[in-house]
């Protein structure tokens, strides 16, 4: 080894030499700045169970497709030759996440997570993250914790959080007729939160909650709630129930045939869901959704990418995943190097237009906002196509999407 | 007053999931004394055939109703002669960590097959919107459910009552060993019974299907209020599985709307109360398990 | 094989005769394989002496052959198999609601290292204690039923458990967990970070409470147990208040299963409600069932099998964990119940017959 050193300077001196020449100056791609010269791409997500559809597997082509684009775009100028993406199934359990989180970045040489479902889980690897001095970019926890009390300089939120759900949903139903709302909502953190920040978006809207239920969780049975919720007569009724206790509460709400007496608004929803119930149960309901694959052309042109090397359209967590990793790799390019401090200040304050991200930015508490859209979920004879399922009401603008910066949050 | 009927009505629509379901659970008990861990599993089992039976056969609800149980009733025959059949004679504990491990493997096939995120359901025609008894709304599939899993209860209850084949099956379930030294062949009606058993919890699945979500998961907390239910109407006593399968429905339901916080804690401190003044179960006979 | 002691409690419980086809006198209770219960003095051959020495040694080493977190993940599941077994093999009690006291010790010890910063051990301590403390209640209630009762009835008071934590959200922080756990150890900066060495400082605790529960498994209160599980009938027959040695025995093994679960709390610097769920109690049986019941080391064996699968499975790319882990058990159950472990020394002792 030690006979090799002296070889290896003068290579290296020679290649600085031949850069400085070459292109005056730019970013080197001088061997040594990249750990184990490769960057790796962990994806961390749920590849088993609930939140399957929703990224799962499928997200592992979205990051390809990043990778595919990148080195598309750069070529020979690329800094970052060899770009390989590892994945584990934390399959939800937050104690799986935090020790694969760890074997990622140690073992594996991560320089960065991606994705990682399931508030615990992506909490647990927030706090990995920055023991580790590594990247993690979540997409598809809903947590506002992740940008609040829990954040810090390495973790950032690409897509979405349960307070813009609420914001988002919560105010643009007022704003198009539907004024007296019921809040039915699951009696954890996760819906207690949503609870009040539907009810502060509704109230702050010029509408009124006229009650607010709680029920257990989990259940699957809410007749008794729907009964409830309907006594005052409200125009919307508001679910907060997620997954498979949504998709209990709009079997029953519409088998109780409440679908005529008022309109359903969904806390927090994927276009999975509403695959897999049917899209008559749930037509007419309004939701915020971060991303449509067919918003315009340029979403469609993607996803028709996607389409034909999954089968299926992607969600907003594909998107999602794809363009957290492909402004990775553009950072790692205007760093020159994988090293997560660098790599960390050329995202911090990044203002991004992309086919997931409009009119986006990454926001000094490592929120990134972007537009998303209020939709309406179509009735069965509207659909014309496989997964053509949303049409969009209304943009929110990223301004007025999501909560401002957390006063919790102390990097 | 008419949200206390709605109430009642609910409750006892979610009771008799519980009823059915819970009258398998028992009937397998008195006759072979195994506890059925994978009750849950069968239940789910019942929901998925149903939906896949609609999606790609179009069988219709109505149908299902009557396919879907036979279909479990093969399942649990089978389940029966390759599985439980060996550890009979050992202690009963090892059958019911058997079934524990059938349901991890059950629950995970119907998830690699058909996904996690739920399968769709039709609602079965004239089954929406809701009913007017005396002025009170009330909806219609939980009258029906309601009614429905009564009915399927009284039935099994004639049965067990009127007819030969049933009454040996009630001295089996009764006292296995006075039946033996009667002359009754107790081995015979082991696979029947255990299949009727699955067979019930099959058709409680069916009945969810356009109620619930169907999901490879959702037999999970089901199996656990599940115990809490024999254990409290008294695991050899059939008249006691279906009592307190609807006194749980009802206290699941009237704790929901009056006291939410404890709905699902309600049900564990009630079965907790009989453990302790009760120790055999509401219905059952005081002896030693 | 020494049958006549089980066929007899055939005849005073009428309700374990109670099975069909039973026409032979064979009855196999949960593992009373009498030849290896305590107190037989036969085996104290150097052979136990050298066993003891290769398990310590695998135990100092296990975090140079696997991830120093997993490493951590098997030691601590080891000593919350053993606590089951304790209930299990030793009194012949199934507790399929073991989370509730593995699940609540990992938010009390989390709770008092947040809100006081006290050195990781003691903060370990009280969740052992607060384990103990509900184990009692759950224990006077669960042990006037035996068999397949208790174990409904201990899986149902854990799920009560379970719904009670998620309730206080405000003190657990509900389906987020409870994040951020400080892993304080008098400032010595590797135990705190490195999880290296932080393995060889928690350790310690693990191996304390396997000495406590062989301990009390070769003190003449477990020879109690054992004839508990034997013959309840007869063990009351002789004076023993059974119920009360149930109680006791119960209340000990929660605080195992507190100690097992406090380290895996710091552990992880973080706890969450997938501890307390029932899913969590079924991994624990099927941990010991594989290793084998009655024996101590069943559990350390089956701990490390189960985790290292499930930590390869994790990453294989493979998604069925559950049909694997569950056809391994259900091929347990049918054909080798005395475990891994046990299976392998009856062997062993059949050759030794042969010989």
């Amino acid at each position: 080894m030690r006979s090799r050193k002296p070889a290896v300077l003068v290579a290296a001196a020679v290649c600085g030499c031949l850069a400085l020449a070459g292109c005056g100056g730019g970013p080197s791609a001088a061997a040594g700045k990249f750990s184990d010269g490769k960057v790796v791409i962990g994806l961390l997500n749920d590849q088993s169970g609930v939140y399957k559809d929703v990224s799962g597997p499928n997200s592992k082509v979205a990051i390809q497709m990043a990778i595919d684009d990148y080195k598309a775009k750069y070529g020979a100028k690329a800094v970052a030759k060899t770009i390989e993406i590892v994945t584990a199934d934390h399959q939800n359990k937050p104690d799986i996440a935090n020790t694969k989180a760890q074997e990622m970045y140690d073992r594996q040489n991560a320089d960065i997570i991606l994705d990682v479902p399931t508030s615990s889980a992506a909490l647990a690897v927030a706090t990995v993250a920055k023991a580790k001095r590594k990247l993690f970019i979540d997409i598809t926890a809903g947590t506002t914790a992740l940008t609040g009390k829990s954040c810090n300089k390495y973790t950032y939120a690409w897509a979405y959080d349960t307070a813009m759900l609420a914001k988002g949903t919560g105010e643009a139903v007022v704003k198009n007729g539907g004024k007296s709302w019921s809040i039915v909502y699951p009696d954890y953190a996760f819906g207690q939160n949503m609870n009040k920040s539907f009810t502060e978006a509704v109230t702050g809207a010029g509408g009124t909650v006229q009650q607010s239920i709680s029920t257990p969780f989990p259940n699957d049975n809410f007749a008794t709630f729907i009964t409830k919720a309907a006594s005052t007569n409200p125009q919307v009724i508001g679910i907060m129930a997620a997954g498979g206790d949504l998709i209990n509460f709009v079997k029953q709400y519409n088998q109780a045939g409440m679908q005529s007496k008022a309109q359903l608004a969904v806390g927090l929803m994927f276009i999975t869901d509403i695959h897999s119930l049917g899209v008559d149960q749930f037509a007419g309901t309004s939701f915020t959704d971060p991303w449509y694959w067919n918003l315009d052309a340029q979403n469609k042109a993607w996803s028709d990418r996607f389409l034909a090397k999954t089968g299926t359209r992607p969600t907003f967590a594909h998107a999602g995943n794809y363009s957290a990793a492909m402004n990775y790799l553009e950072a790692v390019q205007a760093a020159g190097t994988d090293d997560a401090d660098a790599v960390r200040k050329q995202l911090d304050g990044k203002k991004i237009n992309d086919v997931f991200l409009r009119n986006g930015e990454v926001r000094s508490d490592h929120r990134v906002v972007h537009d998303v859209y209020l939709v309406k979920v179509k009735s069965k004879s509207q659909v014309t196509q496989p997964w053509d399922y949303e049409k969009i009401v209304a943009t929110i603008p990223a301004a007025d999407a999501f909560e401002p910066v957390s006063v919790d949050c102390k990097m | 007053m008419s949200a206390f009927v709605q109430y009642t009505v609910q409750g006892l629509a979610a009771g008799g999931f519980y009823a059915l379901a819970a009258l398998g659970l028992a009937v397998i008990f008195g006759v072979l004394g195994v506890v059925n861990f994978s009750h849950g599993a069968c239940y789910m089992l019942g929901a998925v055939a149903a939906a896949v039976l609609l999606d790609v056969l179009h069988v219709h609800f109505w149908v299902a109703l009557a396919i879907v149980p036979v279909l479990l009733f093969l399942v649990g025959v089978l389940m029966e002669r390759l599985l439980i059949r060996w550890l009979l004679r050992l202690d009963p504990l090892y059958n019911f960590l058997l079934t524990f491990g059938l349901s991890l493997i059950l629950v995970d096939v119907v998830k690699r097959r058909y996904g996690v995120s739920g399968l769709p359901y039709e609602r079965p025609a004239g089954m929406t919107g809701q009913v007017h008894l005396g002025g009170i709304g009330l909806p219609t599939y939980s009258v029906f459910v309601c009614l429905f899993s009564l009915l399927i209860c009284g039935v099994v209850w004639v049965l067990l009552t009127k007819t030969r084949v049933g009454m040996i099956v009630r001295a089996c379930t009764e006292d296995a060993d006075r039946s033996r030294a009667l002359g009754i062949n107790v081995g015979r009606w082991v696979t029947p019974v255990f299949g009727f058993g699955i067979a019930l919890a099959g058709l409680a699945g069916v009945m969810a299907a356009p109620f619930r979500a169907i999901t490879a998961d959702m037999g999970g907390n089901f199996v656990i209020i599940l115990f809490a239910v024999v254990v409290i109407g008294g695991l050899g006593s059939i008249l006691g599985a279906v009592a307190a399968g609807f006194l749980v429905g009802l206290v699941e339901a009237y704790g929901q709307a009056y006291a939410p916080t404890f709905a699902q804690v309600a049900i564990f401190v009630l079965m907790a109360g009989v453990v302790l003044f009760r120790p055999a179960g509401l219905f059952g006979r005081d002896e030693t398990a | 094989m020494t049958q006549q002691i089980k066929g007899s409690s055939g005849i005073i419980e009428p309700d374990l005769a109670r099975r069909v086809n039973l026409d032979t006198a064979e009855h196999d209770v949960i593992n009373p394989d009498l030849t290896r219960s305590p107190g037989k003095g036969r085996r104290r051959s150097p052979l136990r002496w050298i066993m003891l020495a290769v398990g310590l040694v695998a135990t100092l080493a296990l975090p140079w052959l696997v991830y120093p977190p997993v490493a951590m993940d098997i030691a601590a599941w080891a000593l919350f198999a053993i606590s089951v077994d304790l209930l299990l093999g030793y009194t012949g009690l199934l507790s399929f609601g073991h989370a509730a006291f593995w699940g609540s010790s990992s938010y009390v010890t989390g709770l008092i290292a947040i809100n006081w910063g006290v050195p990781f051990p003691l903060a370990i301590l009280g969740g052992m204690l607060f384990a103990m403390a509900i184990a009692v209640p759950i224990g006077y209630l669960s042990v006037r039923r035996t068999g397949i009762y208790f174990a409904m009835v201990t899986l149902a008071f854990a799920q009560m458990v379970y719904f009670v934590a998620n309730q206080l959200s405000g003190l657990t922080g509900g389906e987020n967990g409870l994040q951020a756990i400080p892993r304080s150890f008098f400032g010595i900066e590797s135990v705190e970070t490195d999880s290296f060495t932080f393995y060889y400082a928690a350790i310690g605790l693990i191996l304390l409470g396997t000495w406590a529960a062989w301990r009390i498994v070769h003190s003449p209160f477990g020879r109690v147990l054992v004839a508990i599980r034997d013959n309840p009938a007869r063990a009351r027959a002789l004076g023993y208040d059974v119920d009360r040695y149930k109680i006791i025995v119960f209340v000990l093994s929660a605080g195992l299963a507190g100690l097992a679960g406090g380290v895996f709390a710091i552990s992880h610097g973080f706890t969450s409600l997938q501890e307390l769920e029932w899913t969590t109690s079924g991994k624990v049986v099927l941990i010991t069932v594989l290793g084998g019941i009655g024996t101590l080391w069943g559990g350390p064996l089956g701990a490390a099998i189960v985790v290292t699968l499930e930590d390869w499975l994790t990453s294989s790319g493979f998604e069925g964990t559950g049909i694997i882990l569950g056809s391994i058990f259900v091929l347990i159950v049918l054909l080798f119940r005395h475990g891994i472990w046990g299976t392998t020394q009856d062997l062993f002792q059949r050759r030794r017959k042969a010989d």
